[in-house]
């Protein structure tokens, strides 16, 4: 019982001495216990131009610097709102992509606007909600897509990329009518 | 004189850092650069790729660091307007350095 006791103190302290200094730490481990040999790396945080995070460390000679994502792949940024969202039911009629002269009219004036905040380029992604099937959602966040793009370049926009996205990206689920409604959509990605 | 001490001693705790975690690796540590800031306050500049998707790049006296720029679906930011194999914008403003570059 003694012995015991003993060697859980032992253990207490190796894992107190790992803690605290990694290198130091013995290779050889009380059973159960395991030792990782290693060298303590606490990154801080780099915002990029975008608002975007980068995880940076600078270790005296060598610097390195990795992306700060979601498990999804998704850059993590303070930039708060996207540059633009054209919520779809203002712009397009149910399954169509055609954009009225007052529509373009203003998103002409989005992007001027835009540009003159400084914006080089732009990139168009179109969204869906869940109703109809995947691939006629693509299809049809394609066609929408393309036609902001084409309002945007009518006005002398680069636009440097168009996505469809359809229902695979949802802002929200797709549990409500306006839930739908929010996801019904096309990005607006602006670039300095 | 002074300077040259603080050289010294700087190499001297770069020299043991292998061994000990006392560094703070948020801050750049160089001694020789001038720089001394946390590395949360560097200035990037855009690089293009061969295939011309953009970079951040940030020249930080003697550390180097690029990362991919994204949009915020994650995808690259390709099909740039800017020269490939080129880099633009303040990306040396950290160093004090005379790079030969």
């Amino acid at each position: 019982m003694l012995t015991y006791k003993f060697d859980k103190a032992i253990a207490l302290a190796a894992a107190a001495a790992a803690a605290l200094s990694i290198a130091a730490a013995p290779a050889s481990a009380q059973s159960g216990q395991r030792t990782i040999k290693g060298e303590r790396y606490v990154p801080t945080i780099w915002v990029d131009p975008d608002g975007c995070e980068h995880w940076v460390m600078d270790d005296g000679a060598e610097g390195f610097m990795t992306p700060h994502v979601t498990p999804d792949g998704k850059p993590v940024c303070r930039r708060g709102n996207i540059c633009g969202v054209v919520p779809a039911d203002q712009f397009f009629a149910t399954d169509k992509h055609h954009i009225n002269a007052a529509g373009r009219q203003r998103l002409g004036e989005f992007f001027q606007q835009a540009k003159s905040n400084g914006a080089r380029a732009f990139v168009i992604a179109g969204h869906t909600d869940s109703r109809a099937s995947d691939e006629y959602n693509i299809r049809l966040s394609e066609r929408r897509a393309h036609a902001v793009a084409q309002a945007g370049r009518s006005v002398g926009a680069r636009i440097s990329d168009v996505r469809a996205y359809g229902e695979r990206d949802p802002r929200v689920p797709n549990t409500s009518a306006g839930n739908m409604a929010q996801n019904r959509r096309v990005e607006i990605y602006c670039l300095r | 004189m002074l300077m040259r001490k603080t050289l010294v001693l700087l190499a001297a705790a770069a020299a043991v850092s292998g061994c000990t975690d006392a560094f703070d690796k948020t801050r750049d540590q160089h001694a020789g650069d001038g720089s001394s800031s946390h590395l949360s306050n560097m200035t990037a500049g855009i690089w293009v790729d061969p295939q011309g998707c953009e970079h951040w790049i940030i020249d930080d006296g003697l550390e180097g660091y690029a990362d991919l720029r994204r949009t915020p679906d994650g995808k690259p930011v390709c099909n740039s307007n800017l020269p490939r194999n080129v880099a633009t914008g303040p990306f040396k403003s950290g160093s004090t350095f005379a790079d030969p570059l």
